[in-house]
């Protein structure tokens, strides 16, 4: 029981970090402002179990002001690794209060993971799920069931359709299988009823898709209330997230699968209009009162607004060129023939919304006004022919949001067309990519509908960047550092070769013999010195193959193989899923490891090396991303006229966030240890430097800056030697890990308002 | 001592001596430094040790000694290898000493393979001769921390069940090579009760952590190499049995020094058993008369333990240590502040006092006299000057 700022907290262990109580501090704050928050903290300080205990006391002590609770995180693992949290924390309320607990928790996921019909649920690939759910649970299939109960049925559906929704799903945590084991005990679709049960959960933890991705938000998160605190956590892509719901890419082969499903409307149309014309025209009836509903809704603030589907166009009815079905799918099909006319080119071509609709315009003479309404009217149609399995048209759903976004948004946007990769420029392989410039776009109703939206993570340097790039006006932003009773992270930059060669992964030197071998020699002599896991990262998987082939010749390897394993990432997801077992086999049974991998692949993201499995990691070279992409050089002119942010800055806090995301890796707790072997004399630079997150930077000491490969192994060498000392709970006491008496007392309460830096 | 011609050579320990300069820099008050931290363990030592629990007296050590490419490494001077096999000897004779009715082999391992050095045997001078030896040896190669524990086990797991079975391992290499799965190796460890212990040379290897916590052994790494001795000179004493392992009531000989005189009649110069040196005096063993030169010994004929009785005296303190001297800040000190012991003057920050005779100790003389005193030397002089 702490007390924070007068706000009881449960807290669920005996003990809690400093950094842990100064981050509910601010939290509170916060929550009592109802304004956004940025807050970073190290990973492995517990910074799940500080957001749910401070957020649910609230919730308890202000039912009011705070009504719900979303957590969003990144994969399924980590949303299970959450709410068991939630779970420990409930059970030691229920045991200090004595009292049953009336609160609802729920994980949603996709169908993929909740569904529990025994064929549906064999599918392994998440669209077939998706489709073949469709077919057995949308409703004219149902309807039509009514008349030839021969169809198939999920019976799990229909029992929840007729019992499930008048009786709410009782208090409690439910995890993905406790909702499955319910669902089978009782014989309903967990899947609908999580999803009907979010209505009234007070805490949902789900995949930030759900908020961020409009297609995804529109059908599960649009009812949620606003008096809803969200948290993102591991938020330091947010922005790349928000980009890529919003971004469509348009190759040849979409539109070939386009060909086919304008093609099949077209038959259904005809076959309906045969049967049952009456249909269609009620469509047209529908279609003629306008989206009124739509409007109505959003007016009554029921419904998070959809940035697909613009304010204006809800005022307006569908105008008459595509109201009738015929009108619309020929309006389709000018639409895809000007697309691949487009696609024919031979050279990049790149422009602004305003310039394609112009061209557009001129060649097929399609007016703006009906593209915006594209994505609707395609909805609708596909809704009034009753076709059953929609993961079928994807391609077409694809075109028609497109239509809609790029006549809608005349900023934000850019229209690439790219006849052929850079690399293979001999093979044709056009692509229109529509790419969305500006994250705020897609975040932008979050932070409007909700009244305190969390941004967390480990790694959030440099904080102030954030709340520009996502256009918002936090009221609290602050980065925590890690109390150590030891100093258990070694941060060294290796500048120089044991030659006093210069160590970069700049273009220029990037062919240098003298760097790659010294590289090679930094990684060998690290490599009998750390034990068990190293990970090390490149910048990129062309510059990995380089160097590996480099070291090959050179000999390198083989000397490296003598101390350890070598397993290398690759782009392939299966093959890297194997190798990384082996490495922690490897690290497992003492015969030591290393992989090599890629910042920004997989294995940076989303896998963490716990203890033994990543002893060291080192960063070969700083991880900026690719320049010539024609993509990200219209983004950087975007930040530039839109938020003053300059390329140079932006490409540096893009390169640092991953460095950072990378070494982070290795750091899972304050148990744990690790070196953190940065090598590139560029990151010796305060600029480099100081984007780094303040627990990695505070423990840089000047004498560290700038080493030759042979400083930084005895370095290394007394840094292991201290950490393999005995090191058992007792020491932390007091310092790192503090009881409740201790808590209290003056003086730590001095030491914890220092732990927060705001900016 | 060996401190000071290193200190005047400054171009050569450069780059070792970077970490002090460093490690003053981050005197942060939230950083209790390690050496705090070793402090406090090496004072939980002394309290630990004592407390009524029944020591395994009868040990079988398997000594397991790294001799692959890394042991070429010159942080220890002059190098790995030859510092070790140095400290060793010293331990070899210290745990005779304090164990004289135990026994020791050693193994080495390099190349992927492991082999003997010197088989399970009562003779310090023996394994000495061969440490000295093996001081040449060619480092090459990496371990095989399998093939050395299952070497060892092939010996070990002859020996009677209520003798404690015991491994240490020096291990320098980060790595090992194995030909099976040591998960396997280290369940039969388990089971057979053989408890390994590990001292690492440079860094925390997670097969060791897993198979020292299994085997219920220790893990350390060293620091330096005082630190090295002093993790040594832990394994001389002898570990609490296992509350499962047998105990039973063992037969022992105490044979007498019989030296015979040339003029005796009976006498006849006779080859010792165990070794092939002609003598005419020895001990013989009381059940069948093999005669040995050497204590303690196992009968290879009748299979009796041989001891002398100085021998099992000398292992006495381990059953009635010395108390635990309490702690106490040196401010509350009201008397002069020096040590009893040395004399010196009292400058750290909490001082020591044998709870029978109140008298105050330093830090230093504190272990001195529970590692090697093994009696508080105030409460002796009281006794003596009472008479």
């Amino acid at each position: 029981m702490l007390n924070i700022e007068g706000l009881l907290v449960h807290f669920p262990y005996d003990y809690i970090y400093p950094e842990q109580y100064s981050y509910m501090l601010e939290l509170k704050r916060t929550l009592d402002a109802k304004g956004h928050g940025v807050l970073e903290m190290p990973s492995g300080t517990g910074k799940t179990i500080s957001l749910l205990s401070l957020i649910v006391a609230y919730q308890k002590v202000f039912p009011l002001e705070v009504s719900k609770l979303i957590y969003c995180s990144r994969t399924v693992p980590e949303i299970e690794k959450v709410v068991e949290e939630l779970r420990k924390l409930m059970e030691y309320y229920s045991k200090q209060t004595g009292e049953s607990n009336n609160f609802l928790a729920l994980a949603l996921s996709s169908r993929k993971n909740l569904c529990i019909h025994p064929e549906v649920s064999s599918l392994r690939v998440g669209k077939e799920v998706d489709g073949k759910c469709h077919t057995l649970t949308a409703s004219y299939i149902r309807a039509q069931r009514h008349s030839d109960p021969d169809l198939p049925v999920c019976r799990f559906y229909e029992d929840f359709d007729a019992v499930g929704r008048q009786m709410p799903l009782p208090a409690g945590v439910y995890n993905l299988d406790d909702l499955k084991d319910f669902g089978k005990r009782n014989g309903w679709c967990p899947y609908y009823l999580a999803r009907y049960s979010l209505m009234h959960a007070n805490i949902v933890v789900y995949s930030y898709h759900y908020l961020l991705d409009p297609k995804i938000a529109d059908l599960v998160s649009k009812e949620l209330t606003k008096k809803s605190v969200v948290v993102f956590d591991e938020a330091h892509n947010i922005d790349n997230v928000c980009i890529d719901s919003m971004s469509v890419n348009i190759s040849r082969r979409t539109l070939d699968r386009c060909q086919t499903n304008v093609e099949t409307l077209q038959n259904t149309i005809q076959k309906i209009k045969e049967t049952d014309a009456t249909k269609l025209k009620m469509e047209y009836r529908r279609l003629v009162e306008g989206l009124k509903e739509a409007n109505v809704a959003r007016e009554t603030d029921v419904y998070l607004s959809n940035p697909v589907l613009p304010d204006e166009i809800l005022q307006e009815a569908v105008p008459g060129t595509i109201r009738t079905a015929e009108h619309f799918v020929g309006f389709l099909k000018r639409f895809l023939e000007y697309l691949k006319s487009r696609l024919r080119v031979h050279h990049v071509v790149q422009e602004s919304t305003p310039q394609f609709l112009k061209d557009i315009f001129d060649k097929v003479c399609i007016d703006r006004k009906p593209l915006r309404f594209c994505a609707e009217r395609l909805r609708s149609l596909l809704r009034t022919l009753e076709i059953a399995d929609i993961a079928d048209f994807s391609a077409v759903t694809l075109i028609s949001n497109f239509a809609t976004l790029v006549s809608t948004y005349s900023q934000g946007f850019t229209i690439i067309i790219e006849p052929f990769e850079d690399r293979t420029p001999t093979i044709a392989n056009p692509v229109l990519h529509f790419s969305c410039m500006d994250p705020s776009i897609a975040i932008k109703p979050v932070f409007q509908r909700f009244q305190s939206v969390i941004i967390t993570s480990g790694t959030l340097s440099p904080l102030d960047i954030y709340p520009r790039i996502l256009d918002f006006r936090p009221v609290t932003m602050a980065s925590f550092t890690m109390t150590l009773a030891r100093t258990c992270l070694c941060p060294l930059i290796v500048g120089r070769g044991n030659d006093q060669v210069a160590l970069s992964s700049k273009f220029e030197t990037r062919e240098d013999f003298a760097v790659i071998r010294n590289y090679g020699s930094l990684l060998q002599e690290m490599s009998a010195i750390v034990p068990d896991g190293i990970v090390a990262f490149f910048t990129s998987y062309m510059y990995m193959e380089n160097i590996v082939a480099a070291w090959y010749e050179q000999g390198i390897l083989e000397n490296i193989q003598r101390n350890k394993l070598i397993f290398i990432e690759t782009p392939d997801a299966a093959e890297t899923s194997m190798a990384l077992e082996k490495y922690q086999e490897a690290c497992e049974n003492g015969r030591g490891a290393i992989l090599l991998s890629v910042a920004r692949g997989k294995v940076s993201e989303g896998i963490d090396f716990v203890h033994h499995f990543g002893r060291a990691v080192i960063m070969f070279g700083v991880p900026y991303v690719y320049t010539q992409s024609r993509i990200l050089k219209a983004r950087l002119e975007y930040l530039r006229d839109q938020f003053q942010i300059r390329e140079n800055d932006f490409l540096t806090f893009d390169a640092m966030r991953h460095a950072a995301q990378c070494v982070g890796r290795v750091i899972r707790g304050k148990t744990d240890y690790g070196l953190m072997i940065f090598a590139d004399k560029r990151y010796a630079r305060a600029d480099k430097r100081g984007k780094l997150p303040r627990w990695i930077q505070e423990h840089i000491s000047d004498g560290s800056l700038n080493l030759t490969v042979d400083e930084a192994v005895q370095l290394s060498k007394h840094f292991l030697r201290q950490m393999a000392q005995p090191f058992r709970q007792e020491d932390q006491l007091g310092l790192s890990l503090l009881t409740l008496e201790q808590l209290e007392s003056e003086e730590m309460l001095k030491k914890i308002s220092q732990i927060a830096h705001q900016t | 001592m060996d401190e000071e011609p290193e200190r005047t050579k400054r171009w050569e320990g450069g780059y070792e001596r970077t970490w002090e300069v460093l490690k003053e820099d981050e005197s942060g008050s939230l950083k209790a430094t390690v050496e705090e931290i070793l402090f406090q363990s090496k004072r939980k030592r002394v309290t630990e040790s004592h407390g009524q629990v029944r020591l395994g007296m009868m040990r079988h050590l398997h000594l397991v000694v790294d001799c692959s490419r890394s042991m070429e490494d010159q942080d220890l001077k002059p190098n790995r290898l030859t510092a070790s096999l140095k400290l060793i000897e010293t331990f070899v004779e210290e745990y005779f000493d304090q164990n004289p009715i135990s026994q020791l082999g050693i193994i080495t391992t390099k190349n992927k393979r492991a082999e003997k050095l010197t088989d399970l045997a009562g003779n310090p001078k023996k394994h000495i001769v061969a440490l000295k030896k093996a001081v040449d040896t060619v480092c090459l190669g990496e371990p095989s921390l399998y093939n050395s524990l299952h070497l060892a086990i092939q010996t070990l797991k002859h020996m009677p069940g209520h003798t404690s079975r015991e491994i240490l391992v020096i291990l320098s290499s980060l790595t090992t090579c194995d030909p099976a799965n040591i998960c396997e190796l280290i369940k039969t460890l388990k089971s057979l009760k053989v408890r390994v212990s590990v001292i690492g040379l440079s860094a925390e290897v997670r097969v060791c952590t897993v198979l020292t916590r299994e085997t219920g052994g220790s893990y350390h790494v060293i620091l330096d190499e005082s630190h090295f001795k002093e993790l040594l000179m832990l394994h001389v004493k002898p570990p609490p049995a296992s509350s499962s392992s047998e105990c039973s009531l063992i037969r022992m000989g105490f044979p007498q020094h019989i030296i015979a005189s040339l003029t005796d009649q009976e006498a006849n110069a006779a080859i010792s058993t165990s070794g092939a040196d002609l003598s005419l005096g020895g001990y013989f063993c009381p059940q069948c008369h093999a005669k040995y030169t050497e204590l303690p010994v196992e009968c290879k004929v009748c299979g009796l333990t041989l001891v002398s009785a100085p021998h099992l005296a000398r292992s006495f303190h381990h059953l009635f240590p010395l108390q635990a001297f309490t702690e106490s800040p040196t401010e509350q000190l009201q008397k002069d502040r020096f040590c009893q012991a040395c004399q010196g003057e009292l400058k750290d920050k909490s001082i020591f006092s044998c709870p029978s005779c109140c008298s105050v100790f330093c830090v230093e003389c504190d272990l001195f006299i529970h590692d090697s005193l093994h009696c508080c030397p105030c409460c002796i002089h009281n006794q003596t000057a009472s008479y």
